[in-house]
Order: C-alpha cells, then sequence, then structure tokens
C-alpha cells in the first residue's frame, strides 16, 4: 500500500481548518455557557497532560506510572509561591515547572538505570515517597495542606485561558519536536529501539531529554490544574489517579501519535461529565472502555485510523517531494 | 593489505559458555569479507561485538589504528561502523524517506536539509526510489533488506556488517542483493558479509572466513575456502578413517 502524501491544497486546508479551530477557540468564552467553557479548560488541561505521558510511553518506551509527581510539585509550587510568599500566580505555575525539572533530573540518575517494568514501578514508588514526605513536611502545611486563595480571584474564563496555552502549547511543542533533529530519533526508538542505537542515535540522552521536558509541562500543567481545584494536599496531589487518567487517554487515542492524547482527552472529560452522578461506576464504565478499545483497535482510534486508511491529522512527517521540488 | 580493521583474539563468554573462544582477522579497503560457519558457531556474536552491542571478555578491535574495543554503539556507528539485522529491523511506522533520512542525520552527524538530499540518492542507488514514500511496515522481505542497506549507506559507512542479508530470499532477489553488494563495493566501503547461502559467497565476496566451535577455522579465497577439508569437516564433520 502506498503512502499518499496529501497534496498542497489539501494542506493548505487543513492548515485553515486549524486556524479555524483555534479562532473558536479563542473566542469560546465569549459565546458558550460557562459550562462548556470549564469542559474546554478540563480538555486542555489533560490534554497537555496525556501529550506528555505519551511523549515518554508512546515514543522513548518510558512508560511512567509516576506523572503525579509532577503534577503534585507544579500545584505545592503555586500554592507556596502565592499563599508563603504572596507572589504573582503565573510566576508560581512557571516555578512549578522549573521545580519539576530539577526534581526529574535528580530521580533520573537512579531511575534510568531500571529497565521496563521496574522504571514503571520506580516511578511509582518516587510519586508515593513524597506524598508521605510531603504529608510530614510542616512547610508545606503537612498534610491539611493549601486553600489555594489565589484562584478565588480568576474567573472560569481566566482559568481556560491559562488552559488554553497550556493544552496548545503542549500540542504545538510535541508537533516541533517531532519536526526536529530529536523527533527523527524518537519516531525511530518508537518503532525500534535497538535499531535507532546502531544508527547512532543516543537512548540515555534523548530519552532524559523528554523525561525532563515532560516533567516541565506535566508540572505547568499541574499548577493550572490546581488553579481550578483551589485546594491542595498530598494524597490527592500525588495520587496515581492522574497517571491512570493520563494511561488511559492515551490508550483511547492511540500510543504515539501526535492527535492520540487530543482524542483521549475528549473522550475522558466528556465521559467523566457524564459520569459524574455515578461515582460509583464511573472507573467500572471507564475501565470496560479502556478494554474494549484495547481488545477491538489496541493501537488506539487515530493508531487504527492511521494503520489502516493512513489518516493524519497533524503530520509530522518528512516528505520527499519537498527535497525534489526544491532541488 | 591495507587493513581498515583488526580484530585480535577476541573472545566472549556467557557463564561457562565460550561462544567466541579467540578470534582474529583482518578485512581490507575495500574488500569484502564472507563469514560462513554452522549454527552457533558465533557468527552474529562477532557482528554484535563489531557494533558495539556486546562487550568481548578478551582481545582487542582495531578501526583505523583507533583501538575501538570500549567503544559505545553510537560512537561506532558515527566512527563509520553500520550494520544490517538478520531479521530487518525497519522504523515502520516511518516512510523509506524518513528511515533513510536517521542514518544521514545521526550516523553521519548531517544536517536534516542535507540529509535529505542524500536520502534521495540512497534510495535511488538502492532501488527503493518508486517506494521512498512507502511507509517501511508496508514493505516486503528483500525491500526491507534494501532499506537497512540503505540506512546503513546514508550514515557514510567505512564497514558494513551485514547479517544474513540474502536469508530467505529467492534466486532472483539474491542476485539483486549481489548487485547491491557490489555497488556498496564500488563505493569504497569494506564489507563483512555473514551468509548461508554457499554460492552468494563464492560469488559476492574477496574472500572467505569460516568460523566454527567460536574460532576461525580458515580464511583464504572463496573457492580455496569451500573446497577446503576444514570446512567439509565443520559442515560434513570428519570422515572416519
Amino acid at each position: 500500500m502506498q503512502f499518499n502524501f496529501n497534496e498542497d491544497s489539501r494542506s493548505k486546508f487543513k492548515w485553515g481548518i486549524l486556524v479555524l479551530l483555534l479562532a473558536i477557540l479563542c473566542t469560546l468564552p465569549l459565546w458558550a455557557p460557562e459550562y462548556f467553557v470549564m469542559v474546554f479548560m478540563l480538555i486542555f488541561l489533560y490534554m497537555a497532560l496525556g501529550q506528555m505521558w505519551n511523549l515518554l510511553a508512546g515514543y522513548t518506551g518510558l512508560v511512567s506510572l509516576g506523572q503525579q509527581i509532577f503534577i503534585g510539585l507544579g500545584g505545592y509550587s503555586l500554592a507556596v509561591i502565592t499563599e508563603l510568599y504572596d507572589l504573582p500566580m503565573l510566576l508560581g505555575l512557571f516555578v512549578g515547572g522549573v521545580i519539576s525539572v530539577i526534581f526529574a533530573l535528580v530521580i533520573s540518575q537512579p531511575i534510568f538505570k531500571m529497565r521496563g517494568v521496574y522504571f514503571t514501578i520506580g516511578t511509582w514508588i518516587a510519586a508515593e515517597a513524597l506524598a508521605v514526605f510531603f504529608s510530614n513536611w510542616t512547610y508545606v502545611r503537612s498534610g491539611q495542606g493549601f486553600n489555594i486563595t489565589a484562584s478565588y480571584d480568576l474567573t472560569t474564563v481566566d482559568i481556560y485561558y491559562i488552559a488554553l496555552v497550556v493544552g496548545i502549547g503542549s500540542v504545538a511543542l510535541v508537533y516541533f519536536l517531532l519536526r526536529s533533529r530529536l523527533g527523527l530519533a524518537l519516531m525511530a526508538m518508537r518503532d525500534n529501539e535497538s535499531a535507532a542505537e546502531t544508527m547512532g542515535i543516543e537512548l540515555y540522552k534523548t530519552k532524559l531529554k523528554c523525561f525532563l521536558i515532560s516533567a516541565f509541562v506535566t508540572g505547568v500543567a499541574g499548577g493550572a490544574l490546581y488553579l481550578s481545584i483551589a485546594y491542595i494536599q498530598p494524597f490527592a496531589a500525588y495520587s496515581i489517579d492522574w497517571t491512570v487518567a493520563m494511561v488511559f487517554m492515551v490508550i483511547i487515542g492511540g500510543i504515539g501519535t501526535l492527535e492520540g492524547p487530543i482524542i483521549g482527552a475528549v473522550v475522558y472529560v466528556v465521559l467523566k461529565q457524564f459520569l459524574y452522578d455515578y461515582p460509583g461506576i464511573s472507573m467500572i464504565i471507564l475501565g470496560v472502555l479502556a478494554v474494549a478499545i484495547i481488545l477491538i483497535a489496541p493501537k488506539g482510534i487515530m493508531g487504527t485510523l492511521h494503520d489502516r486508511y493512513g489518516i493524519e491529522f497533524l503530520s509530522a512527517r518528512r516528505r520527499s517531494k519537498d527535497v525534489e521540488s526544491a532541488a | 593489505m591495507n587493513a581498515v580493521l583488526k580484530v585480535e583474539n577476541i573472545g566472549i563468554s556467557f557463564g561457562s559458555n565460550d561462544v567466541l573462544k579467540s578470534l582474529s582477522f583482518e578485512l581490507g579497503e575495500n574488500e569484502v569479507l564472507g563469514v560462513i560457519g554452522p549454527n552457533g558457531a558465533g557468527k552474529t556474536v562477532m557482528l554484535n561485538i563489531l557494533t558495539g552491542i556486546l562487550k568481548p571478555t578478551k582481545g582487542s578491535i582495531i578501526f583505523q589504528g583507533k583501538n575501538i574495543t570500549d567503544r559505545t554503539i553510537t560512537e561506532r556507528c558515527r566512527m563509520g561502523f553500520g550494520r544490517t539485522f538478520q531479521v530487518p529491523r525497519p522504523f515502520e511506522k516511518m516512510t523509506v524517506f524518513e528511515n533513510v533520512i536517521v542514518g544521514g542525520v545521526y550516523g553521519d552527524q548531517l544536517r536534516e536539509k542535507d540529509a535529505k538530499r542524500r536520502a534521495l540518492e540512497v534510495t535511488e542507488i538502492i532501488g527503493l526510489g518508486d517506494k521512498k514514500d512507502w511507509f517501511a511496515g508496508k514493505l516486503g522481505l528483500l525491500d526491507r533488506k534494501r532499506l537497512e542497506i540503505a540506512r546503513a549507506l546514508a550514515s557514510n559507512p567505512k564497514v558494513l556488517l551485514f547479517d544474513e542479508v540474502a536469508g530467505g530470499l529467492t534466486e532472483s532477489e539474491v542476485s539483486d542483493i549481489l548487485g547491491i553488494v557490489r555497488m556498496v563495493k564500488e563505493q569504497g566501503v569494506s564489507v563483512v558479509w555473514i551468509e548461508h547461502v554457499l554460492k552468494t559467497m563464492r560469488e559476492g565476496t574477496d574472500r572467505v572466513l569460516c568460523l566454527a566451535e567460536g574460532r576461525n577455522v580458515i580464511c583464504g579465497l572463496p573457492d580455496e575456502v569451500m573446497e577446503s577439508k576444514e570446512v567439509h569437516e565443520v559442515y560434513l564433520g570428519a570422515e572416519e578413517e
């Protein structure tokens, strides 16, 4: 089967649709009900979380169950910066990202020595250890946690725009990453790690870069999530539920695809809204759905569409005809 | 012979199993060295040692006068080692063109723009010009083997290591591979070629090395090696007196 590259006009049409979509999303608070705005805000934040988990698991093979580390660090950084030091909220979000990167760098040394499932368990243990540590650390008010009062001054629309920047920014980041030199390595590693290494790709450095990028964005997104939640305490902040949501989104949407976490975030957030009144069975339904998708379409929605029909909405492909026409 | 690669007395053990006991050979510039031997002789292990996947427990590897025994896989690739795998390992969700770009960008440290130009040239030379926009996962066996060679060539190698590149192919496909090996040689690349198809060894190599039980049994001109008593003993066993 031949891969059909889009014609120029098709490509322009695609970009036109994307620009139109972006314009609609930017003006959403002007014409949509507040509930809609809130739902889209959550979609953007979860989209960012899913993109970052996918960057790790889908491209570098680092299946982390400890992404909640960075959500917690992002949330706590926001709380400490705004509550204890009365500094601007945006600085809190940025510091959350930076602290996440520093922490990721520190734990990468022991954790990267673990392979496969040991890496997965290692990240989870690190998150659990942080939860226990924070629940006993008086500087962050131990188990009592913080009310994030800085968020009281913000409207849903304010948080929506922050979420929009984080969500769309995460998609753009991964897109341009895949278009870069690093992206070539990521796609090669995704497809065959041992062959990638024999082609001169440094696995450790590439994985570390992705781990740090993922930590930064997850930290910022975690801070933004806690702007909407407005209260943080250790065992919720470092709960594995965050990563379970990321895994769900990426599996549903399609692991190792750019569009997968977007679709996954929409499905996850919308389903959660519908199942809001059924807390007892909501997780069961989400679990059954995940199992069904794994059985019917193991590569997720986008992975299956790509395999069967060659469909890609956000293509990071290198096209031979671009080089031929330039020559 | 002006040797580009010298393998000096290398050996490797897995537990108490000495897979390679003592192997030495030289590879000349622009030479195709065939490596034959029965299953379990240590041929693929030897390739894995040469590419840095395995570290020898003894001996040394000298490449262009430098001892590279402790160099990593990526360092060796960037120094000029390319390889193919017994079972091809293309980047399946990438196109043929993208697969070959990886070789230029990472193997030869080219800028992506230059790597793309080289990828166009290499895919044409190797016979994948009309399939360069195919996903690698959709290719048949011969084209997968071609792609692995193209990917390795794009990294501008000085030594190419072929692991049973003619294995599993039909006779006409094998002659295609022979043509590609000759073309590779014409480009000034030295080749170490492991193969079970002895006919291709006769036709496609300058010298043949026979391995058995982790040692080199005999090394020489293809016809001499194929007809030698040592090789017959290795494959068929020694005749009783």
